[in-house]
């Protein structure tokens, strides 16, 4: 077993009371029944005591009051109109359909990196996109928002970077797990645009592990918590995952830990988030995770540290811009059940049911190291 | 030519003598086409290296590796001083290609669906300039395309050879 795999296994046994999963209900329909027949290894083990890899939908009882549906786009990554206009055209796609979506969903939840490299006209751009929607809409702050201004125009735009409502027996939390990142640019001198630049490589080895919810915000979500029924469905949102997939691109939060220990006493917590570019899904405790997609580009699968509950998205062709990429809809349905989709474009089975089509078979024979030249003199 | 590599010969030079090896392997096949140059009386391996040369080698390759890293990264002084434009969108390879995840340069050559044929490494790193990123190809043997390829090769060292693999 990876280390990797060894904490999330300790972690999992320390939070999970006995008996305990993050949904009870979950329903087996014949898409889910279809692909568990042909699911191996540690999923398949997973699928016998109840929990189920993600599939193109997701099907689970939630306990909301009432039917309803949200919609999640994020990661537009939008470079000003002149220098990238295919991240335009497909940011306003994925709003056209959300605007057609029948019934209308509630609201939009917009899940961070608007922009590219922070600036104000990248913002300003994805801001005037947006405002085609006439829904309730949300929004959680990424990386590439923050670091040329430390947030200052983001938040001008779209408000404070944390917040909590209720909607229809849920309770809803948006978090801001990019802006706590350690100074690493003081020290160095670094100009606005560079402390940007070393942020906006995914790769990079200069920013480090800059993901995190920090104290302060913990403790607000502990008392934000405070007041709600433990089993009652909590969903919250967050630009990273909320647990340790692969720290070197900060598919993670450094103090995932805590945010467990805060959560622990909740039945029914499932965390939505972006950055990741990718589907995704995995369980830790009576958490669930589920990573969503970009319209941008789609990242690959990290080279280790996949979690065995996920059901990788189908190879991308990156001949085709709109492969790969898309939104995603929560539908709660009157019968109790809530549906995740991909809606990746073009595609009408988002997520690989074969070795050969799947994005992560690949890693068994790929070794992988940081970079060097952003650590070297002037860079 | 670098410091590193006018370094290079200098020890070459330093560490050669005269063999029957010499009369019977072509010199192109002991060494870079550049080095016969200097060294066309000389042969490799001719006594045993010193912490110099070691260094010396692996200074060269190294700055291959930078200079592949910084192009791979969109560092845009770096490519105009090799003269390649390789993305128009602002996408770097690097953008689907973390730490050059998911190139998989041990699995080249083979057939490479997007390109409809047996491709190389190489072919693959030109249709990704050009297709997602809609930037201009490059020579197959220019000086960016072999910086690219070291980086590659580099950053997915230890990796398993694995050839034709889909």
């Amino acid at each position: 077993m990876s280390d990797l795999n060894r904490i999330r296994s300790e972690m999992d046994a320390v939070l999970r009371p006995e008996g305990a999963h993050p949904d009870r209900n979950l329903k087996i329909t014949r898409r889910i029944f279809i692909q568990k027949s042909i699911m191996t290894g540690a999923a398949a083990g997973a699928a016998t005591c109840g929990l189920f890899p993600i599939m193109n939908g997701i099907e689970v009882a939630y306990g909301a009051e009432a039917p309803f549906s949200f919609a999640w786009i994020s990661d537009t990554h939008l470079y000003p109109k002149t220098v990238n206009t295919r991240f335009v055209e497909k940011t306003v796609q994925a709003v056209k359909d959300v605007k057609a979506m029948s019934p209308a969903a509630d609201f939009l939840i917009f899940g961070g990196d608007i922009a590219q490299l922070g600036d104000p006209v990248e913002l300003d751009l994805g801001n005037e996109i947006l405002k085609e929607l006439t829904i309730k809409k949300v929004y959680i702050p990424g990386e590439h928002d923050w670091y040329l201004d430390m947030g200052k125009k983001w938040e001008k735009l779209f408000g404070d970077p944390n917040w909590t409502f209720d909607h229809k027996g849920v309770r809803f939390i948006g978090l801001d797990t990019i802006s706590r990142a350690p100074d690493y640019w003081t020290a160095k001198k670094m100009s606005p645009e560079e402390r940007m630049g070393h942020m906006a490589t995914l790769d990079g080895t200069v920013a480090g592990a800059w993901a995190g919810v920090g104290k302060d915000q913990l403790d607000w979500m502990a008392k934000t918590l405070s007041d709600w029924d433990k089993a009652r469905p909590v969903i919250i949102f967050s630009h990273n995952p909320l647990y340790e997939y692969y720290p070197p691109w900060n598919f993670w939060v450094r103090d995932w830990r805590d945010v467990q220990e805060v959560l622990k006493p909740y039945a029914n917590v499932t965390n939505i988030h972006g950055h990741v570019h990718q589907a995704l899904y995995n369980e830790i405790g009576t958490m669930r995770s589920i990573g969503m997609l970009a319209t941008s580009w789609p990242w690959p699968y990290a080279p280790e540290g996949v979690p065995a509950l996920t059901t990788p998205q189908i190879r991308t062709d990156p001949g085709n811009h709109y492969d790969g990429v898309g939104w995603n809809t929560l539908t709660f349905g009157a019968d109790g059940r809530t549906e995740t989709k991909y809606n990746i474009w073009g595609r009408t089975e988002p997520l690989a049911t074969a070795e050969a089509d799947d994005g992560t078979a690949d890693n068994v024979n790929q070794r992988v190291h940081p970079r060097i030249a952003d650590n070297q003199w002037p860079y | 030519m670098g410091n590193s590599r006018r370094t290079l010969f200098a020890l070459l030079a330093t560490g050669a003598c005269v063999g029957v090896f010499a009369l019977a392997i072509p010199a192109a096949e002991q060494a870079g086409a550049e080095e016969i140059q200097a060294t066309d009386t000389q042969i490799a391996h001719a006594k045993p290296h010193t912490a110099e040369q070691l260094k010396a080698f692996n200074d060269v390759f190294m700055e291959e590796v930078r200079k592949g890293d910084l192009l791979f990264h969109g560092d845009g002084a770096t490519a105009k001083q090799m003269g390649v434009n390789l993305s128009a969108t602002g996408m770097a390879c690097a953008m689907c290609h973390p730490m050059s995840a998911d190139i998989h340069p041990h699995e080249f050559p083979k057939f490479q669906e997007q390109i409809g044929k047996f491709a190389t490494l190489r072919d693959m790193i030109n249709w990704c300039i050009e297709k997602p990123n809609q930037g201009e190809r490059i020579e197959s043997d220019s000086d960016a395309m072999k910086a690219l390829e070291a980086y590659m090769y580099w950053s997915n060292r230890g990796s398993v050879l694995d050839p034709g693999r889909h």
